[in-house]
């Protein structure tokens, strides 16, 4: 067991923050909101523990103090959502595709900012970011609790009065808004929880890979994030974890196969949008491991009675 | 700054922007026909000119599988055949039009008929771009390419736009891209709205049901959309190569970010307002002040973001009415 | 043919009833066309209050700019004093207008449940954290969220399919479902766009008393819009007629049905 983990320890860590970046692509979809912005978030997230960790907090010898991170990742929270809010606020009056290229704008000149601002070190970027573990598998500590904390948040919103708004506005804007729900409002809030799960996955993140720079958190990552949510599920919390776990570990599957792997990862997305428009975990296929196999019900023209979506019960 | 640099600034600006033109018609005119941006633009962009390179009979980089399956069939790690070069950029073109057709057959009509969200055609057309881009590198390997030189012949290398004291050269290829937009842009308006192909178009663009209930095949139209926009993306791929050298697998995927931009400022789906919107980019990239020139990069993004959200519809599109 | 905001038709007063929707002036322009002329009618508490037309009159502009989701081109509209000529629906909708839509728009993949809390989120006020995490004082409103949601089910009949998704309700529950979410809204004004689109004589006979039910029950006033005029001659207190975006007649229905111009716009309408 021991061994298995550390071989595939960076794998599984890896994992881990890519199903909690899909959530943070989940969080504002939720909402209706198309968001390429998480790779953003996650960007400024790295820069903010990057900076902080080698310029601002000058810890003593040995392994780099927990506590630390922790703050590193309530600035990180906090700025993130600053700058979700001043984003969001104009962005999110824009409707489908047009929000999506909004979103991709604002990765694009926070990489090209980035690139150029010599605090974060341009081009090179920043490296020997203290560790506060002694081996790359040992960040599932941090990984995995966040991973779980946002399931359970995103699980519990999903039955809350501002879960059901979110949904409302997924459904019908126009009628959520006739039924005193503000729109722009309630995008902005799911578009900010997204972009603070972004943010602290990417402190973590700045630690685990040691250096950080302006390859990290780009448009080639938010095509990976919305593959998988789109494919892993965009209907339910789980969805996105299942793909961006699956999607993570697929390359490194295939990695036999050598240039193949990306070859098939591009087909295995087309193939998937295809023929598995809502995912692989959809809510039917959750209330069907939950409830035990539905008793034979007669067809009634392709609908699905008794089926619904969002909040079960 | 000088009167001279200015107008260096302009002609470089010209130059530029009539590549991202010949790029952003391709890509808008999928648009305007089906509402859907298609990034696979950019991997047809770059596949078509590897084409043209095999069709010149130029040799293949011994990274790519190509070259040893080349040299085992034919000797030496190229194609047996050498076409002058503009007869191998329009074949090189066809070529690109055919997997345009291709790729719409297996990746775009089973979702259309599925009636999916175009957020999936998007998702889609992704994929596929990811995948063509790494088959390219599979065969051709990773490095750079370049066109054997003078491949329109004896011409001069530089067009000269200044006095014989003061020379402000262009490029030949440049000037020639320029023209080739401008060519793009006024035999697509002629296409579209004087031609009976062309009010087929724009039926299935309005309201693609409806058109098909009047005896029009949708989907040969819609094949018929995919082979243009390929070919022109074909044709200006390979152009670009020319001008610019093929940097890799990757090259056309860089013009596709930017390209968003450009067919956002022009307005989505206009195909006049490509080539505008490509100009206004060149131009404005090229008079980013020097002091600024790092951040040259991001001005396509800041003008992308600034159009969404004060005037989504760009410069030439009109405002979308939204019905309750 | 240019009719001000006056109409030559003379109404009877309805005693009592203050004015709690006060439109005056309204007209929408668009392009270069004109949906909605000038148009001005006062609604008062407790009232029926039909608007009536042949189609394209502009009944549904008319609601959708007293509702905010169009632009009003010129003119006002006032609820309970108060001018919300230009807020947002979602605004409107907090200071107690609800409405249905004439071509349904429900939260088709929600079930009718979910649909009907949804409208009740104005007036609840738990924040999300305190949601998430389960509360005592989040969850005892969800709780209640849940139950007045199924009470306003019960009301329409459709308690026992609670979890259904709306899109599979057959077309006549989901007008009465669309109903049921309005009134979560917990509404003094109540705006029903073609509420009777669809239905038998005596599914509409069963929705007129519905409606004047909850107009007791609920302590509402109703605007109603509607094709079917015997329905509305027997429903509404009071009836607006449009033409062409024009107000042509205004009172009660027995006056109205007799105004000679009203026969004249419906000549042909095959009522």
């Amino acid at each position: 067991m021991a061994e298995f983990y550390t071989t595939y320890g960076f794998l599984i860590t890896s994992m881990v923050l890519a199903a909690a970046m899909a959530l943070s692509l989940y969080l504002p979809l939720m909402a209706g909101q198309l968001s390429l912005a998480s790779p953003g978030f996650y960007a400024i997230g790295g820069y903010i523990a990057a900076v902080l960790s080698t310029q601002v907090f000058h810890p003593g010898p040995g392994p780099y103090p927990l506590y630390l991170v922790l703050i590193e990742m309530l600035v990180a929270a906090l700025v993130s959502a600053a700058l979700a809010v001043l984003v969001g606020v104009p962005a999110l009056r824009l409707r489908g595709i047009y929000l999506a290229l909004a979103t991709i704008a604002f990765v694009e000149i926070l990489r090209i900012l980035s690139l150029n601002l010599p605090i974060l070190g341009g081009a090179v970027g920043i490296f020997g970011i203290p560790q506060p573990f002694n081996t790359q598998g040992e960040y599932i500590w941090l990984g995995l609790p966040l991973l779980l904390i946002a399931m359970v948040f995103i699980y519990r919103l999903e039955r809350t009065r501002m879960g059901r708004a979110f949904y409302a506005i997924r459904e019908d804007e126009t009628a959520a808004d006739a039924m005193g729900i503000n729109p722009t409002a309630t995008k902005v809030i799911a578009f900010t929880m997204g972009a603070v799960l972004a943010g602290v996955v990417g402190v973590i993140a700045a630690h685990f890979l040691n250096t950080w720079n302006a390859r990290q958190g780009t448009f080639d990552s938010s095509i990976n994030y919305l593959a998988y949510v789109l494919i892993g599920g965009s209907w339910t919390v789980f969805g996105p974890v299942v793909g961006g776990l699956l999607l993570t570990a697929l390359p490194e599957i295939l990695r036999g196969l050598a240039s193949f792997r990306f070859i098939l990862f591009g087909i295995l997305i087309a193939v998937g949008a295809i023929f598995f428009p809502q995912g692989i975990i959809t809510p039917e296929l959750l209330s069907r491991f939950r409830r035990g196999r539905q008793p034979g019900r007669p067809a009634s023209g392709g609908q699905q009675a008794s089926q619904t979506h969002g909040p079960a019960k | 700054m000088t009167l001279i640099n200015v107008w260096q600034n302009i002609l470089n600006g010209l130059a530029v922007g009539s590549v991202y033109a010949i790029f952003a018609v391709g890509y808008t005119l999928i648009f305007s026909i089906l509402r859907i941006i298609n990034f696979a633009h950019g991997a047809v962009f770059t596949v078509s000119a590897y084409f043209t390179y095999l069709l010149t009979g130029s040799a293949i980089n011994t990274n790519g599988t190509l070259h040893k399956l080349f040299t085992d069939g034919f000797g030496a790690p190229a194609l047996p055949i050498k076409l002058p070069f503009v007869i191998a950029l329009l074949v090189g073109g066809l070529l690109a039009g055919l997997v345009g057709m291709l790729l719409d057959r297996i990746a775009f009509r089973p979702l259309r008929q599925r009636g999916a969200d175009p957020l999936l055609t998007l998702v889609s057309s992704l994929g596929v771009a990811v995948a063509m881009v790494n088959l390219i590198q599979y065969f051709f390997g990773a490095e750079i390419y370049s066109y054997p030189a003078n491949p329109f012949g004896n011409i001069p290398a530089a067009v000269n736009f200044g006095t014989a004291d003061t020379p402000v050269p262009v490029r030949t290829i440049q000037v020639i891209i320029f023209f080739v937009a401008i060519v793009i842009v006024i035999f697509l308006t002629w296409l579209i709205n004087s031609t009976k192909l062309g009010k087929a178009l724009r039926a299935v663009s309005e309201d693609a049901v409806t058109a098909s209930l009047l005896g029009i095949n949708t989907d040969r139209i819609i094949m018929f959309t995919f082979f243009l926009s390929a070919f022109l993306g074909g044709i200006s791929g390979t152009l670009v190569g020319v001008s610019v050298g093929v940097a890799g697998p990757y090259f056309g995927i860089t013009y596709g970010l930017k390209g968003l931009a450009v067919i956002v400022l022009g307005g989505l789906g206009d195909i006049p307002g490509a080539i505008i919107g490509g100009i206004v980019l060149g131009l404005a990239e090229a008079f980013v002040p020097p002091q600024f020139v790092a951040f040259k990069e991001a001005v396509a993004f800041l003008i992308l973001f600034l159009v969404l959200v004060i005037r989504p519809q760009g410069i030439l599109g009109r405002a979308a009415v939204v019905k309750v | 043919m240019d009719q001000l905001s006056s109409t030559a038709t003379i109404e009877p007063v309805t005693p009592g009833g203050e004015v709690v929707l006060e439109v005056r002036g309204l007209t929408r322009r668009f392009g270069g066309l004109v949906a909605v002329n000038d148009v001005a009618f006062d609604v008062r508490e407790g009232e029926i209050f039909g608007l009536i037309g042949p189609n394209g009159a502009g009944k549904t502009t008319v609601f959708n700019m007293i509702t905010g989701l169009t632009p009003v081109t010129k003119g006002s509209v006032a609820l309970h004093g108060e001018n919300i000529t230009g807020l947002k629906p979602y605004q409107i909708a907090q200071r107690g207008m609800a409405r249905t839509f004439q071509n349904i728009r429900l939260f088709g993949n929600l079930s009718a449940l979910t649909n009907v809390e949804i409208a009740r989120h104005t007036h609840t006020g738990s924040g999300i954290i305190a949601g998430v995490i389960g509360l005592p004082r989040a969850r005892a409103e969800e709780r209640l969220t849940r139950q007045r949601a199924l009470e306003l089910l019960a009301l329409v009949g459709l308690a026992d399919r609670a979890e259904e998704k709306a899109r599979n309700f057959p077309y006549g529950d989901q007008r009465r479902l669309e109903i049921a979410r309005a009134l979560a809204l917990q509404p003094k004004v109540l705006l029903l766009d073609e509420p009777a689109a669809g239905m038998n004589t005596g599914e509409k006979a069963e929705l007129s008393d519905f409606i004047r039910r909850i107009r007791r029950d609920f302590d509402l006033t109703v605007l109603l819009i509607e094709h079917h005029v015997p329905l509305v001659m027997g429903l509404c207190d009071r009836i607006a007629v449009l033409d062409f975006g024009h107000l042509i007649a205004l009172g009660a229905p027995e006056i109205v049905q007799r105004d000679r111009r009203v026969i004249e716009a419906y000549l042909g309408e095959g009522e």
